[in-house]
């Protein structure tokens, strides 16, 4: 579903990608790892063809670049942050974004019950919170069933709870065979969303490999993240009794599983 | 226009022969072509039988005969009686005096210019030429040393020919104390008047032509409550003397050299009460007045809304210009060329001219402005020292010069002339309106059109995107 | 699985360009007609003309001079100051505001093509230009028309659509600033300084040297031509008079030497500053990247 062959990027002299080759069968879920900086956030941009490259990359069948009209319409998108400052309602919004997706009719309700936004319709999209922004944007994303999505740190502005809720949210409704390419760099949501690990270091590709592998790896290293969540969570007085459990709790459990 | 005339001559040259010898309906013999109207027809021969004195009552029909009236009658024609060149000849000739041609219509002369066809023709003296209608002539009334002719309410429609192929509508020559009265005349050459003393041309109209009057080498003439619209020049006095202007409106005159009114060479005159406004220039005076013997006088006139207001060549002198309104023309004053006004004047005694472009005020209420009036717009004077540079009026750099002007006088020009004694308002217009001449509706509903696109445009950005989910 | 696959070729035929371009376009006539932007030179504008209009009406105190007046110099003097700054600020902020907020990567995430975006923005923005000027120009016919001045409904009709013309030239070129600036503030300060440029700095440059160089007034006129907004002032002046005789001996050499045919030397000019920044704007924005 998603070909990435030999993509190189360069701003200026550096790198961002370095000869990134890369498949998605329909119905994979790859999660891109590395470090802030090592190109995660560049190959996608690529991917939606906002950003020229050296190399092919084909969504679907269709060149990212020379046929990125036919190659996003596969792709639901979200972003980091919704940077969206419109004065438009979320109703709007919405029934904008499936315009141009070519849906005539859209169910706008039923995009927005799906993310729990039903209840916000009528709000502006500016007077919403940092959450209800990217749920928005998932809704967006998933106008018109689109057989790819494409998430890009899409937690990083969250906070904790926020992020476990959304996390959930994804995992619940990017289902059903959608190919997911996603990038993160954190463990929980590989360990819920992945089914393969794309490394990147540096703008190159170090190696593939599969989510069990990759956490079995990482298991060390989660532990010692766990502690600085739950440290951060405590401090937050997240875990004050009486408190919703903590998704980032039942993560690791899973992970350690 | 000229292919037309030629084919139209062709076919009456083609229609001739068929048609000769049918009585009243006679069309004219094939040749000469100046002699296509038959020379005697029955017009004609009822004037041969007629007695000096007689009148002569001509019935309805159309006329194709060349009419010499060479006796003293009145022909009166009844309505639709229409004499017919059969756009060839000449169509009426005076060779007696005191002749009336009354009520005719008079129509289709040649267009050769060199044997001047012309639809009436007076040659003798105390003609009396009215109501009149004459359409499509190369030259409409000529009066050839016929003085004491009157040419009253006749309307004078000229060929559709373009301007240099055109004959006179009107011509005075040697006709002195000619009366020439609510006339109308469009598009003609010029209404011109040679070597004639004491003619009075009074509430005629003219439009559409080149010269709406023209006065040549004639003294004494008074031109009174006429208007003259849309013609290339209103009135042109050359080398004439003793002329009273007054009353007359000269609306839109926009030739090559358009002006409203024109002054070269002409002495003791007086120029009262006028509307001049929309010309290109509204007064343009060369060599005016001619002697010191009389200033030139200009008073009570609204000149407004030209190009230029007054335009002087450097040689003229000598005018005097109290209580008229200079109002928004784009260069009030001017002078062509490097001269001076200084030989002219613009106020005298107490009183002066309204100005619109003046800044000061009247504390005590006297209607006199406090502070002098001084025309110096720096626009205006590069303007005058570079034409070419007209082509950047009503641009906002017009506007940034002006006001670079005002506020460094370092680059303040010297001021053109002087009013001490500026009036704070406008003399009164007795001329009479200038006509609004548009349809005030058509523009509200264009104005209310376009409001309600704005609205359309704005309503479509407000709506459009569904609502569903929104109101439900 | 099978459903998405159905999907795939479903999604394949992406929606034609036209209808994606009304569908932004109009998002950027609704962004553009609420912003505070528009309402303060819609207001300045219509104001503006309305005071050159009612003193232009009140020539001469009711003697039916008013239609002499030069109403239609008047409101050509304020088009040309409000109208090139109007559009070039609109066309400045059109890309680069939505590129400072990250606006612009979104929805060039979406599936439509970078021409699309620019024409749509451009198609909304002119309709939010249009509908301005309409608004000016249209309360200042009413007033004329209630205050009994004969101003030529076919004049003021050419006008309206000349400033429109003059709009969409300076949209094309606020654009253009607007693809290659990073941020907002950087696009409508260099929209400013080519407002000024055209506005003042070049008929002053040109004055000047009319007569430090003794132009000849073909040469002058030819020169003139590459402002637009002198070509917007000649134009309307010749539409509503049908010669440029007014503007001295290069206006009456350009009315002798082409007649008619200015029509189509003012259009050609009109069309190019429209075509060109476009054009311009549009390579300029296949190649960038909408961060």
């Amino acid at each position: 579903m998603i070909r990435i062959e030999g993509v190189t990027k360069r701003f200026g002299r550096a790198a961002a990608l370095d000869h990134v080759s890369l498949e998605l069968q329909a119905g994979d879920s790859v999660a891109l790892w590395g470090a802030n900086g090592a190109g995660k956030t560049t190959l996608i941009r690529c991917v939606l063809g906002l950003l020229r490259y050296e190399g092919r990359i084909e969504v679907g069948g269709h060149d990212a670049t020379r046929h990125g009209k036919a190659a996003r319409l596969l792709v639901g998108y979200v972003p980091q942050e919704l940077g969206f400052q419109d004065d438009l309602r979320v109703a709007e919004a919405v029934a904008f974004f499936a315009r141009l997706r070519g849906i005539t009719r859209p169910d706008v309700r039923g995009s927005l019950a799906a993310v729990g936004l039903d209840p916000h319709r009528g709000k502006r999209v500016r007077e919403l919170s940092g959450g209800m922004k990217q749920r928005l944007a998932l809704a967006i994303a998933l106008l018109g069933d689109p057989p790819v999505l494409v998430l890009d740190e899409v937690t990083a502005s969250l906070d904790a709870v926020g992020r476990d809720e959304f996390v959930a949210l994804l995992k619940q409704l990017s289902g059903g065979g959608r190919t997911v390419l996603f990038a993160s760099h954190r463990l929980e949501e590989v360990s819920i969303l992945a089914g393969r690990v794309a490394v990147l270091d540096h703008g190159r590709l170090v190696r593939t490999v599969s989510r069990d592998e990759f956490l079995a790896e990482q298991r060390p290293r989660l532990f010692r993240s766990l502690g600085r969540e739950a440290a951060g969570t405590a401090e937050a007085g997240c875990t004050a009794p009486g408190g919703p459990p903590s998704f980032t709790a039942r993560s690791c459990r899973e992970a350690s599983l | 226009m000229r292919h037309r005339a030629h084919s139209f001559l062709l076919v009456v040259a083609a229609a001739a022969p068929a048609a000769l010898g049918q009585g009243v309906e006679h069309t004219p013999p094939p040749t000469p072509a100046i002699a296509a109207a038959t020379e005697v027809g029955p017009l004609g021969r009822r004037l041969a039988a007629a007695r000096s004195g007689d009148v002569i009552e001509v019935g309805p029909g159309i006329y194709r005969e060349r009419l010499r009236i060479g006796k003293p009658v009145t022909l009166v024609a009844r309505p639709g009686a229409v004499l017919d060149g059969g756009g060839t000849t000449d169509i009426v000739e005076i060779t007696a005096p005191g002749v009336t041609l009354r009520g005719f219509t008079i129509r289709n002369t040649g267009i050769n210019l060199d044997r001047e066809n012309a639809g009436i023709r007076v040659l003798a003296p105390r003609a009396t030429i009215e109501d009149n209608v004459l359409e499509d002539i190369l030259f409409g009334i000529d009066l050839r040393e016929a003085p004491d002719s009157i040419v009253r309410r006749n309307t004078i429609g000229g060929k559709a020919l373009d301007i240099a192929r055109r004959g006179d509508g009107l011509r005075l020559w040697r006709s002195d104390r000619t009366v020439v009265e609510g006339n109308v005349i469009h598009n003609g050459r010029d209404a011109i008047v040679w070597y004639s003393k004491g003619v009075v041309v009074r509430g005629n109209v003219a439009r559409q032509s080149r010269y709406g009057l023209h006065l040549m080498f004639s003294d004494g003439v008074t031109i009174t409550d006429n208007e003259f619209t849309g013609n290339s020049v209103g009135i042109y006095l050359m080398y004439s003397t003793g002329v009273r202007i007054e009353g007359n409106r000269l609306l839109r005159n926009r030739g090559p050299s358009g002006y409203g009114i024109g002054l070269k060479e002409t002495d003791q005159y007086s120029v009262r009460d006028n509307l001049i406004a929309g010309n290109r220039a509204g007064v343009y005076i060369d060599g005016s007045p001619f002697t010191d013997r009389m200033p030139g006088e200009f008073t009570g006139n609204t000149i407004a809304c030209n190009d230029a207001g007054m335009i002087f060549l450097p040689s003229a002198r000598g005018n005097e210009l109290t209580g008229n309104n200079f109002i928004d023309n784009i260069d009030q004053v001017t002078v062509a060329g490097r001269g001076s006004l200084e030989a002219n004047r613009f106020w005298k005694g107490d009183r002066g001219n309204y100005w619109s472009d003046y800044t000061g005020y009247d504390r005590n209420g006297d209607g006199i402005g406090d502070f002098v009036h001084e025309s110096q717009t720096l626009f205006e004077n590069l303007m005058e020292r570079e034409p070419s540079l007209r082509l950047f009026l009503f641009s906002p750099a017009q506007q940034a010069v002006e006001f670079v002007g005002r506020a460094l006088p370092a680059v303040r020009p010297e001021p053109k002339f002087t009013d001490e004694v500026p009036l704070m308002r406008p003399v009164p217009i007795t001329a009479g309106g200038a006509g609004t001449g548009h349809a005030t509706g058509r523009l509200a509903a264009g104005g209310a059109g376009l409001l309600a696109l704005a609205g359309i445009v704005l309503a479509f950005g407000r709506s459009g995107v569904p609502r569903e989910g929104v109101t439900s | 699985m099978s459903a998405l696959a159905a999907n795939v070729s479903a999604l394949c035929r992406p929606r034609p360009a036209g209808r994606n371009i009304l569908t932004l376009a109009h998002r950027e006539l609704r962004e553009a007609t609420r912003s505070k932007r528009f309402i303060l030179y819609s207001v300045a504008f219509a104001a503006l003309g309305l005071a050159v209009s009612l003193v232009s009406a009140s020539v001469g105190g009711g003697s039916g001079l008013a239609g002499f007046g030069r109403t239609t110099a008047g409101l050509i003097n304020i088009v040309l100051l409000v109208v090139p700054l109007m559009a070039l600020s609109a066309g400045a902020g059109a890309i680069a505001s939505d590129r400072e907020r990250g606006m612009l990567a979104y929805l060039l995430a979406q599936p439509v093509s970078r021409l699309e975006v620019l024409l749509g923005k451009y198609l909304g923005q002119a309709g939010a230009l249009a509908a301005s000027i309409a608004l000016g120009l249209g309360s200042c016919a009413v007033i004329l028309a209630w205050k009994g001045a004969a101003t030529s409904p076919s004049s003021v009709a050419w006008l309206a659509g000349l400033s429109l013309a003059l709009a969409l030239g300076m949209l094309s070129l606020g654009m253009l600033v607007s693809v290659l600036s990073r941020k907002v503030s950087v696009a409508v300060g260099i929209a400013v300084f080519l407002w000024l440029a055209l506005v003042f700095i070049s008929d002053l440059g040109l004055m000047a040297g009319a007569v430090a160089l003794r132009l000849r007034i073909e040469e002058l006129f030819a020169l003139s031509l590459l402002n637009p907004l002198q070509v917007f002032k000649m134009w309307s002046l010749h539409a509503a008079e049908a010669t440029l005789d007014v503007l001295g001996p290069a206006g009456l050499y350009a009315t002798e030497e082409y007649g008619q045919r200015l029509h189509l030397i003012f259009g050609a000019c009109m069309l190019a500053w429209i075509v060109v920044p476009l054009a311009a704007a549009g390579a300029v924005f296949s190649r960038r990247s909408p961060t």
